[in-house]
């Protein structure tokens, strides 16, 4: 009955191999992660070898700790600032050139969604570097630094809350809206009273999106840097992690680890807010890129 | 006509493009004019001196001896680039695949048969999207030195004497780290993809008697190929600009990418204009699949609708 | 292969394209963007390389005027530092800021190229600099440096004699020395088999295959190559001749073939953690190794080789104002707390790297417990720079042709 070949027969079987691979991946990418934030608790200087429970690198150690180190803790409010001012300007562009696009008919329209999709899959290093020629040759307000650095990622992520708020127009549907304007609301009263209560999910979650991606930015952020006092996480990391990093490297990514996380339950906790007694909304617009 | 006039009227004329324009020109100008500014530099002339690059506005006074000299690196006969170029492939092409592999069990798994655990696997798999890039890449520096974790657990608490030297520029090591820090990025689109087949074709696949296989071949993979199409796009493209995976994870010449290529020349004076070069390279190469991708996700929308 | 006659062929290429491009130059001299500031071209008709045997007493910058005696620091304001990483002790700067309520923003760099690209955009205002003398000549001729008042430096006598008066900037205009190193081979005698330092030629090390996957080299192009010319008993390590050229792109080439170096500055760090047992080395940071190794290794396994006769090379980083910083003042101040004798020890407790003051002779460093025994060779004295050889800086086209080898070297076969 229950012998291994009927079990191998049956269609409905669970498949076993696969949950073997999905929970070893797991362990795969979150152990090295857990060690990492294991070690920003090291007492001793080493990033390998455990010396016992501290706080030190947190803010015990007078000179060298996140607290202490002026450049650490920079480099962590620089990160949040540009996560806070990127998602600032790129939300509301994006999301106006979502229902634009989305209705817009025509050549300049056509065109413009290419860019999107363009801006969407072109390597980043492309836009780095071609940006860090203006801001190296030009006299214009992109400059290296924070302004520079805001362009660039404002230009980078522009495509995430047109594609996500475009996916959702497109469930939407026009019905809403032409009854509103049927009820005598102006077009720009039916966008912005029903349309856009109804897209604040989407909105709500390429927010979320863009910040996440924004603090955990590289290449554009690095390139676009001007004195260490616009340095963020990921470039500090890497300048360090290629010289003598401490465990003070670890706690600083563990603080940001922090950050994003709170970012992303709030932005989990007001999407199922906004979404509630909606039924279909789940995750899938954080994962819904595609 | 009635009905419809009062909707298309002055007001929506104007409202779509007023509000569609703002991020449209943005993309423009910063798409347009920065490219413009590569091509100035790499056709450009160097300053006599400190050797930085003095851009040449006019097209018709370009020099293309910086762009020459990066074509015959690549396919001259003094082609040193070429095999940094080739390494780009093999990696990125390597990794891709792995990713793949990897990404496509666990979003199959945990779209189809995580159950009431689903929405837990979730969020563990979004996990690392949350965590940053250079903080993975730093615990894979730390766990792989030769005195590091990896290496302790690999000797069995002293039962083997392993001194694998991980970080001494092996390109399967920086093809590991490009996997690790990649495969969360196909995942998701993955799993997004998955989750939307019908259940119902699966089903009615079984109950004619397919195998699994068989299933999976001729239902599941068709139904999947466009979102696997678009996970490859949104993770390859990305690999090719990368250096920086590269430099924390080897640091040796014998693994350079053409990220590396551009990293080491853009702030070198006197090779500032061979960056310009490379990046239009990148561009020319990203052209092509962008174009797929567009197909893909036109065919992609027909299928939502 | 194309190995002798590319880099010729190319050589006159270049030297037809530097032709046009001084033509095209003045040609396009009318484009708006060649107007602004950082393509002044005015005296760059002949870069003045600075030699020991040819010293050059600079002129007083167009730009950036002296500033006047008797100021101090304006209190709240800030002091932009450009330096390598690990090169400035954290302590000293907080002591800084501390006495003069002055903040310190201190910005690093990996290598020298990549500071005068971020130097020349001219658009961060860093107040200090700290280069080496190989890159002064070009610094001053570009006019980014601003003419030190030596009012606010009166710890300057508390250098070496033989640099106060130094042949790169006779008369300190612009300059005062920082550091000093020397470039050697630096090993883990449990991590490797041997002892590089009884080869007949020591360097012969770095293309000894037993040493292979477990050896690195300093990611600067000048300093690499050097050590190939020395190899070789080429003493002149600034050579301009092709064939000197040729044979060490040949054996960089083979180097990196052969034994997968890693290429970077961090030896410093990684050779602690055990990464690898043999690097090329400069001798500050071997004498920082041991702070960096972890406890249960004995810092007796740390050696370090400098040629015994002196016949190696020996130079000494400066410390510069940058006229496009806004806090002049402060960066006098600075300079001059550097050159305190209790200030530089601190500083040279962190770094590694030895302040050419009086005060600091190897036998004072090995008593005070600033270096062990094993590591005594890392020191310099005043004597191993008549005999040592400077990396100076190069006429522009060699200067074009070293680092195309070191391109080549870098892109990986």
């Amino acid at each position: 009955m229950s012998s291994p070949l009927s079990w191998w027969r049956n269609p409905w079987r669970r498949p076993w191999i696969l949950g073997v691979v999905t929970v070893g991946y797991l362990a795969w990418s979150l152990l090295p992660v857990l060690v990492a934030v294991l070690f920003s608790f090291n007492a001793g200087r080493s990033r390998v070898t455990w010396q016992g429970f501290s706080m030190r690198w947190y803010y015990g150690d007078p000179l060298r700790s996140v607290w202490h180190d002026s450049s650490l803790h920079t480099a962590l409010t620089h990160t949040l600032w540009l996560g806070v001012l990127a998602t600032a300007i790129t939300i509301p562009l994006g999301v106006a050139m979502a229902l634009g696009l989305d209705r817009w008919r025509g050549r300049v329209p056509a065109g413009a969604n290419l860019a999107v999709l363009v801006s969407f899959v072109l390597p980043e290093i492309l836009m780095a570097v071609s940006l860090l020629f203006v801001a190296t040759v030009l006299v214009t307000p992109l400059q290296l630094g924070t302004s520079g650095q805001v362009i660039g990622l404002v230009t980078y992520q522009l495509s995430y809350p047109v594609v996500i708020v475009r996916a959702r127009l497109l469930t939407i549907g026009r019905d809403y809206e032409e009854a509103a304007v049927d009820l005598g609301a102006s077009p720009f009263g039916a966008v912005w009273r029903v349309l856009l209560k109804m897209l604040f999910p989407a909105i709500f979650a390429s927010a979320v999106l863009v910040f996440a991606d924004v603090i955990d930015d590289f290449i554009i952020v690095r390139y676009l840097s001007g004195d260490s006092s616009t340095e963020p996480v990921s470039v500090k990391v890497y300048n360090t992690a290629r010289a003598a990093p401490t465990p003070a490297l670890n706690a600083l990514t563990t603080l940001l680890l922090v950050a994003s996380l709170v970012a992303v339950t709030v932005g989990f906790l007001a999407y199922r807010w906004f979404t509630r007694g909606e039924k279909g909304a789940t995750l899938d617009v954080f994962a819904g890129e595609a | 006509m009635a009905d419809s006039e009062p909707r298309r009227g002055v007001g929506h004329r104007w409202l779509w493009p007023t509000l569609a324009l703002p991020g449209t020109i943005w993309l423009l100008v910063i798409f347009v004019v920065p490219l413009y500014v590569v091509l100035a530099i790499l056709f450009g002339g160097v300053d006599p001196i400190l050797r930085q690059p003095v851009p040449v506005w006019d097209p018709r006074s370009w020099d293309f001896t910086q762009f020459d000299f990066v074509m015959g690196r690549i396919f001259g006969s003094d082609a040193y680039f070429r095999p940094a170029l080739i390494r780009t492939v093999l990696y990125v092409a390597a990794a891709s695949f792995l990713c793949l592999l990897i990404a496509y069990p666990v979003a199959y798994f945990t779209a189809r048969f995580a159950g009431r655990w689903k929405g837990v696997l979730l969020a563990a798999l979004i996990a690392p999207f949350w965590i940053s890039y250079m903080m993975r890449m730093l615990a894979w520096v730390n766990l792989l030195q030769t005195n590091g974790l990896v290496n302790k657990t690999l000797s069995a608490g002293g039962l083997f004497d392993v001194h694998v030297a991980w970080l001494q520029g092996h390109g399967t090591t920086v093809v590991l780290g490009l996997v690790y820090g990649y495969v969360p990025y196909m995942i998701l689109p993955l799993f997004a993809g998955l989750d939307r087949a019908p259940v119902s074709m699966l089903e009615a696949a079984r109950d004619l008697g397919a195998s699994r296989w068989e299933t999976f071949r001729r239902v599941t993979w068709p139904l999947s190929r466009s979102a696997v199409v678009v996970s490859l796009l949104l993770t390859t493209l990305p690999m090719l600009g990368d250096y920086f995976t590269n430099d924390l994870l080897s640091g040796s010449p014998s693994t350079s990418m053409i990220g590396n290529l551009i990293n080491n020349s853009v702030l070198t004076p006197g090779q500032t204009g061979q960056a310009g070069a490379f990046v239009l390279i990148i561009l020319v190469v990203s052209v092509l699949p962008m174009f797929f991708y567009v197909r893909s996700t036109r065919y992609g929308d027909e299928v939502a609708s | 292969m194309g190995a002798s006659t590319g880099p010729a062929s190319d050589r006159a290429r270049r030297l037809q394209r530097r032709t046009l491009l001084r033509a095209g130059l003045s040609a396009l001299a009318v484009a708006p963007a060649l107007s602004a500031c950082r393509t002044r071209t005015h005296d760059y008709g002949t870069l003045r390389i600075p030699a020991p045997d040819h010293p050059v007493r600079w002129g007083l910058s167009k730009r950036y005027p002296v500033i006047d005696s008797g100021l101090k620091p304006k209190a709240g304001s800030t002091l932009r530092i450009y330096n390598y990483a690990d090169y400035l002790s954290p302590r000293v700067m907080k002591d800084f800021e501390a006495q003069w309520g002055v903040s310190i923003h201190l910005s690093t760099f990996n290598d020298a190229d990549e500071a005068l690209t971020k130097i020349a955009s001219e658009s961060l205002g860093f107040d200090l600099y700290f280069p080496s003398y190989d890159s002064v000549g070009k610094l001053i001729q570009a006019d980014f440096l601003r003419p030190l008042n030596p009012d606010y430096l009166p710890n300057t006598a508390n250098l070496w004699h033989s640099l106060r008066d130094p042949w790169y900037d006779r008369g300190s205009r612009y300059t005062i020395p920082y550091t000093i190193y020397s470039t050697g081979i630096g090993w883990r005698s449990d991590l490797i088999d041997g002892d590089p330092s009884t080869l007949a030629n020591p360097y012969d090390a770095f293309w000894d295959t037993q040493y292979r996957d477990n050896m690195a080299i300093l990611d600067d192009w000048h300093t690499a190559m050097a050590m190939v010319l020395q190899r070789n008993g080429i003493d002149d390590i600034n050579t301009t001749s092709s064939k000197d050229l040729a044979l060490v792109r040949a054996q960089l080439l083979d180097l990196r073939r052969t034994m997968n170096p890693q290429v970077t500055i961090r030896m410093y760090t990684d050779m602690p953690a055990g990464q690898y047992g043999l690097a090329q080395f400069w001798s500050g940071d071997a004498i920082n190794m041991p702070y960096y190794l972890p406890k249960n290794v004995d810092p007796g396994v740390l050696n370090f080789w400098f040629p015994p006769d002196g016949k190696g090379e020996v130079d000494n980083d400066l410390c510069v104002c940058l006229g496009q910083g806004s806090n002049p003042v402060a960066a006098h101040f600075f300079m001059n707390a550097i050159l305190d004798d209790k200030i530089a020890g601190q500083n040279f407790g962190y770094t590694g790297y030895q302040p050419p003051l009086k005060q600091f002779t190897p036998s004072t460093l090995v008593d005070q417990g600033y270096l062990p025994e094993n590591l005594s060779t890392a020191v310099v004295q005043q004597g191993d720079f008549k005999k040592g050889f400077p990396l100076l800086e190069l006429p522009v086209t060699a200067d074009g042709e070293y680092h195309q080898i070191w391109q080549e070297f870098k892109s990986g076969g």
